[in-house]
């Protein structure tokens, strides 16, 4: 009966965070898989784009995604959530480059280098991580605080 | 501690949305930036030759397009720099268009020195070109490119045959000068006239003859120029010179030995 009843705690647990976590690492691998499959005929223009690279970084992205959803209701969450903000920032600086982006294009037999600066989309796209960071800090000390709190509410 | 978690949270939210439609937007507003070049004029100054080439700039975007500037280098084979040109226009705002010309000046003086060069010689001249302008006045855009542009000399491999004389009297005969070039211009054809003055080697004018010319682009002439000279006066060698005039160019006298 007791074994039967941990189950039952356990599967009530668990079950929601798998179900959560394995949604959660599919929907973030869909664009990515539409983004890598759009990019793959285009691939040649941006010589420093490497895919294994980028696959690299959105496996480690859904590991610590689908972690950080295993995890919800501790610390770690949280700590998870600031290593994936990190992660995404690092990725954005890869992609774009630096923010100078620079492509050799040939056309009828003329080659045509092409410079874009795009580090006003960068720093926005390095503030939006920085936000998600403070965001997982910020509810990071709310959590221990609360914890703390419950704890010595039930001292008392 | 909580509204300030939820303020963090709904600014990612907003960031993230702005981020998004900028970039889709950017995109759709740089697909309908429209520039063409229009068909080139060429003027005379004073001391330049200008070549005038209009452009059309059509911004339909979002976004505004400011200090576009587009420079132009042209240098010879020997990468001389031929001549240095910038358009530039402060702001285009969007929705409307802009029309404005790019001014590529050679001086006269060195057309002149080089005239007989690039009339007679084929040559290239290389071409770097540079488009800078700034997209919705926060993306830095550039493109340059280096092209290669042949020139075909429209008098090329110029050259007198073996002259030959026919007999007309005692005291005169006919010269008869065969003369062949090819135009290897891909831009205009030889129209105009060509005077042939033929001295011997004392500098005394033999005869002289003018004749039409008219060779299209990328095709040869082979003919032959015709005077009636003293025969008293016949060397047997000397030198042709030749005055041409066309719509083009004027030359002359471009000198050739005979004999």
């Amino acid at each position: 009966m007791v074994e039967k009843g941990q189950i039952k705690t356990f599967a009530k647990k668990f079950v929601p965070r798998i179900f959560k976590a394995a949604l959660l690492g599919v929907i973030t691998y869909i664009p990515f898989y539409f983004l890598s499959t759009f990019m793959k005929p285009i691939q040649s223009f941006f010589p420093w784009y490497n895919p294994l690279t980028s696959t690299l970084f959105v496996t480690v992205f859904i590991i610590f995604l689908v972690v950080g959803a295993f995890t919800s209701g501790t610390i770690y969450q949280y700590m998870f959530g600031v290593a994936r903000a990190l992660v995404t920032m690092i990725f954005f600086i890869y992609v774009l480059n630096g923010g100078i982006i620079a492509l050799a294009v040939t056309f009828e037999g003329a080659t045509a280098n092409i410079l874009i600066d795009l580090r006003v989309i960068l720093a926005m796209l390095v503030l939006v991580c920085l936000l998600g960071i403070g965001k997982n800090v910020i509810q990071a000390i709310d959590f221990v605080s609360a914890k703390a709190e419950t704890e010595e509410l039930q001292l008392v | 501690m909580r509204y300030a978690v939820r303020a963090l949270g709904w600014a990612t939210k907003i960031l993230w949305i702005l981020i998004l439609v900028f970039s889709v937007t950017s995109v759709y507003s740089a697909m309908n930036v429209k520039i063409r070049f229009g068909e080139p004029h060429v003027f005379l100054s004073k001391e330049f030759a200008v070549i005038s080439i209009p452009l059309f700039i059509n911004n339909t975007g979002f976004y505004d397009l400011s200090e576009l500037n587009i420079t132009a280098d042209v240098m010879d084979c020997n990468e001389s720099l031929l001549s240095t040109s910038i358009a530039f226009v402060p702001l285009i705002p969007r929705g409307s268009s802009v029309e404005t010309t790019h001014n590529v000046s050679i001086s006269l003086d060195y057309i002149t020195s080089m005239a007989q060069t690039y009339l007679f010689n084929d040559t290239i001249f290389n071409v770097n070109m540079s488009v800078k302008l700034n997209f919705a006045h926060a993306i830095p855009f550039q493109v340059s490119t280096n092209m290669t542009v042949p020139w075909g000399a429209p008098l090329y491999n110029f050259s007198i045959g073996q002259i030959s004389y026919n007999y007309l009297n005692l005291t005169h005969q006919e010269l008869i000068i065969p003369i062949s070039f090819e135009n290897h211009s891909p831009y205009f054809g030889v129209e105009g006239t060509m005077q042939v003055e033929t001295y011997n080697d004392d500098d005394e004018l033999l005869g002289f003859s003018e004749s039409d010319l008219n060779v299209p682009s990328h095709s040869s002439y082979d003919g032959q120029v015709k005077m009636t000279v003293d025969l008293s006066k016949i060397t047997g060698s000397g030198e042709v010179r030749f005055y041409f005039e066309t719509s083009v160019f004027s030359i002359g006298p471009v000198v050739m030995p005979y004999g």
